[in-house]
């Protein structure tokens, strides 16, 4: 069987676990899926999770798994995975999966494959594809530790809205068992850094602006655009280091990797350090004044032309509806 | 504030070839000698050995056969003997074969390396000794107690943009020892220090530097054997520009490709990055890089000044090896075997002072005997006048090293040299009052295919720094636009391999200095060639940096 690994907060799923869901079902071949929800409480998080097209759905409470600690979602996990014997533990590439999942895999002994981009093959001949050297390179691996394999799947690698619904799994906890007087981690209460902190690997779209902009003054052109299409602001490194924009709504090799479904760049040359951060967005539509400029070549739509003209233009089109 | 504190016998600055054969050596003495067992610490900024070390790289190996006499049976990644030299001079669109290969380039008995891979290796090899190598880990400022060196500072880490505290913050260590071992490289913040404040140029010849742009290719196979070396005189510099290329055929059809330049040159519009990019499109050079692909890059400043510039090596408490102290042989274009000896000899000074129980300048003078009674004078020492030499041109450069070689450099007059920055010519002096914005000299073709913008080229280096730090380039920015611009047109934006500086210009406003600090590769040429001197390189957060693997 495949155990995919679910990751919320405060009964909130994060839309990542659809797309590991995603990843599972692809890959599943002949073997049960099974997706595992680990907190204090997470009954409203199965109920999302039965509608997925899976075999079954297990609840771990444990009033230790309310606030995350890695300790303590490596043993409850471990736990879970010795009982189950699953062939494959997937999980969407998070940052608490990044956390917790390589001390999972030592104490398992495992095989871990991490950022996983594409799959190919099913059951147990699947094999998996990451990016190597800032994705440069991808390289195509397989498990070869006897026991499970874990895999974490890149954000936005595999579509959440693919993960096929209309099961009718059963719902029913898994034993969790977690020696409390081993958790060595103390998390104090959640905080946000700064105000707006924004994970804009979750937007849906995005409206990204680079130098061509000119000036701090002119943002709001952006930012209206973006309001009128419901998308998230983001921006390239020179308006994030102007301190125009905060550095949280960085995209790119030093700031965030996105993959929305649409992706607005509005002046962005393109330069490969932010071409990393956004070429796995499903479409691109790119707006420049230099038609040689590289971004045109990850573009799906380009627009070759003053932004000043264009942004304007579009904004009032999308505000008619 | 409370800085934790850590006490050892031994620390070492700097975890290249020299710190690491110290290393090594310190620890083979512990054996030999025995006694009470010393305390050795190695500090290295980058995240893992090798990562921020780059070089052609042909390994002499005598100091390592002295070294790690076994060191085949211990796996070191050698990649291939030399097999064949070659010597071109080249103009813009022919080469002409040297019909003999002067005696220092030739490379018979030596071998191609990736210098990150070796020190990867040599970590190894200290590693296995039981001595602590604390990577991601670099030295901030030097400790002292107004006579002698006490130790070295770490970097804070969780440091914000504008100098706040982060929820990460921690201040860095205080790391006190006996006998300190700067091995930072070229142009050390350390040792830049240390020979401000200990005086240790005086007397001493300027240091003489170049910029060394690297890449590393993988191109079609059949085109050129393996263990060939191949050096360039000539285009795309000009007579009066020091340098040359180097082109290394490693196994798997991977090739290494390099351009070095002297950071001494005149021309303010000189772009060692633009003429790198011209050597690509030169035919010897287009007919091999052709339908591969670029896998990676990166850039390094070298010390070229030899033995008159290396400055005094010992200081109480404290001793200078490897690039930070200039041992590097220009004439033959090698210096990790003399960094590696440099760093012995200062192991085993450092080991029998700290027996001892002194380690006063008097007692750590003796450093300096022991290189000038090893082979290290022996080969730097003939050679002392060449690199100066070029500093009157191209042929007088090659007569004179010519002469070297028949004379076994006797002179009666050592030659004088001058800090390379202070040999930029202004724009006005340069090019008349009518000042051209380019010249053919100072464009390329960028066709991202096998030549690239800088920004692209800095994406291969691998580097990476936290945003949100403070900019680990301290630039004096009050002259830029009232001076520099004017009078050199920014050069930093030119002699800065990896698009570090910016000038940025909005309608309305004088140009603005952008610093873009997470670009930085760590090769130091904007310390060194900044003709007012206004920029201090020191280290970013630990751990920021290139990632060299291979080179």
């Amino acid at each position: 069987m495949i155990l995919v690994v679910a990751e919320q907060r405060d009964q909130a799923l994060n839309r990542a676990s659809w797309e590991a869901i995603a990843a599972a079902q692809q890959m599943a071949g002949a073997w049960p899926i099974a997706v595992l929800a680990l907190g204090a409480s997470v009954g409203d998080v199965a109920k999302q999770l039965a509608q997925a097209d899976v075999a079954e759905v297990l609840t771990g409470e444990h009033a230790a798994l309310g606030q995350y600690t890695p300790d303590a979602f490596t043993m409850a996990l471990k736990g879970v995975i010795d009982q189950k014997k699953p062939a494959i533990v997937v999980m969407a590439h998070t940052y608490q999966a990044r956390d917790f999942a390589p001390m999972l895999a030592a104490r398992l002994r495992v095989s871990l494959i991490t950022d996983v981009i594409g799959i190919s093959g099913d059951g147990a001949s699947a094999t998996f594809t990451r990016p190597m050297f800032q994705g440069k390179l991808t390289a195509t691996v397989r498990a070869t530790s006897s026991g499970p394999a874990i895999v974490t799947v890149q954000i936005g690698a595999f579509r959440a809205d693919a993960a096929r619904r209309g099961g009718s799994p059963s719902v029913s906890p898994a034993e969790i068992s977690i020696d409390t007087a081993a958790i060595r981690q103390q998390p104090e209460a959640p905080f946000q850094e700064a105000k707006q902190a924004v994970d804009l690997s979750q937007a849906e779209r995005i409206v990204s602006v680079g130098r061509g902009i000119k000036s701090q003054d002119n943002l709001p052109l952006a930012q209206n655009l973006a309001k009128a299409m419901g998308a998230e602001i983001a921006a390239s490194r020179p308006i994030c280091d102007s301190g125009w924009l905060p550095m949280e709504r960085q995209v790119g090799s030093s700031g965030q990797t996105v993959a929305p479904r649409l992706y607005v760049a509005l002046g962005i040359s393109g330069a490969i350090q932010h071409v990393v951060g956004m070429k796995g967005s499903r479409t691109i539509v790119a707006i420049n004044k230099d038609a040689d400029a590289p971004i045109f070549e990850v573009a799906d739509y380009g627009i070759v032309g003053d932004l000043f003209e264009i942004v304007p233009a579009l904004t009032a089109e999308l505000q008619k509806k | 504030m409370t800085r934790e504190n850590l006490e050892v016998d031994v620390l070492i600055v700097g975890g290249g070839p020299a710190g690491l054969s110290a290393a090594l050596r310190l620890s083979q003495l512990q054996k030999q000698q025995g006694g009470e067992p010393l305390s050795i610490a190695v500090l290295e900024k980058a995240r893992e050995a090798g990562a921020h070390i780059l070089s052609g790289a042909v390994l002499d190996p005598s100091t390592l056969r002295d070294l790690i006499p076994d060191f085949q049976a211990k796996g070191a990644p050698l990649l291939s003997p030399v097999q064949r030299d070659n010597v071109y001079m080249l103009t813009e669109r022919s080469k002409l074969r040297l019909p003999i290969v002067p005696p220092p380039l030739r490379n018979h008995g030596n071998f191609l390396i990736s210098l990150s891979q070796f020190v990867q290796w040599l970590a190894q090899q200290v590693e296995a000794e039981g001595v602590d190598l604390f990577t991601g880990f670099a030295g901030q400022e030097v400790l002292t107690d107004g006579i002698r060196v006490i130790g070295v500072r770490t970097g804070d880490r969780g440091v914000g943009k504008h100098g706040e505290h982060k929820p990460t913050y921690e201040p860095g260590v205080d790391i006190h020892a006996k006998v300190t071992i700067f091995c930072d490289g070229v142009r050390g913040n350390l040792t830049k220090r240390l020979i401000q404040e200990f005086q240790l140029g005086k007397d001493r010849e300027p240091e003489q530097y170049a910029v060394g742009l690297k890449e590393l290719w993988d191109i079609p196979a059949g085109r050129i054997e393996p263990g060939t070396v191949v050096h360039t005189l000539g285009f795309p510099l000009r007579h009066e520009e020091f340098g040359g290329a180097f082109i290394y055929a490693l196994p798997e059809n991977r090739l290494a490709l390099g351009f070095v330049a002297g950071l001494d040159y005149a021309d303010p519009l000189f772009d060692p990055h633009v003429a790198f990019n011209r050597l690509k499109k030169h035919p010897l050079v287009a007919s091999l890089v052709e339908g591969g692909t670029l896998v990676r890059y990166g850039a390094k400043a070298l010390p070229e000044g030899g033995w008159n510039t290396i400055p005094k090596t010992y200081m109480a408490g404290g001793l200078l090896a490897g690039d930070a102290g200039g041992f590097m042989n220009s004439m033959r274009l090698k210096g990790i075997h003399l960094a590696m000896r440099s760093g012995m000899l200062a192991a085993e000074t450092a080991f029998d002072a700290i027996r001892a129980g002194d380690t006063s300048e008097a007692a750590l003078k003796t450093y300096q005997d022991k290189i000038d009674a090893s082979p290290i004078r022996t080969e730097l020492y003939p050679v002392r006048n060449v690199h100066q030499a070029f500093g009157y041109g191209l042929i007088a450069g090659l007569m004179f090293s010519g002469m070297t070689l028949l004379t076994g450099g006797r002179w009666l007059e050592d030659l004088r040299g001058r800090p390379g920055y202070q040999r930029m010519k202004t724009l006005a002096w340069y090019y008349g009052l009518d000042v051209p914005v380019t010249r053919p000299n100072n464009v390329a073709t960028i066709d991202r295919l096998t030549t690239f913008d800088k920004l692209t080229n800095v994406h291969y280096s691998g580097t990476a720094h936290d945003e949100d730090q403070p900019s680990h380039l301290i630039v004096q920015t009050e002259v830029c636009s009232s001076r520099c611009g004017p009078e050199y047109g920014h050069p930093c934006t030119r002699f800065c391999p990896a698009n570090v500086y910016e000038i940025i210009r909005e309608t309305g406003q004088p140009p603005r200095l952008q610093i873009n600090a997470s670009n930085c590769v760590h090769c130091k040429t904007c310390d060194i060639m900044d003709p007012y001197q206004v920029i201090t390189w020191v280290p970013p957060e630990g751990g920021g940096g290139p990632q060299y693997n291979g080179m």
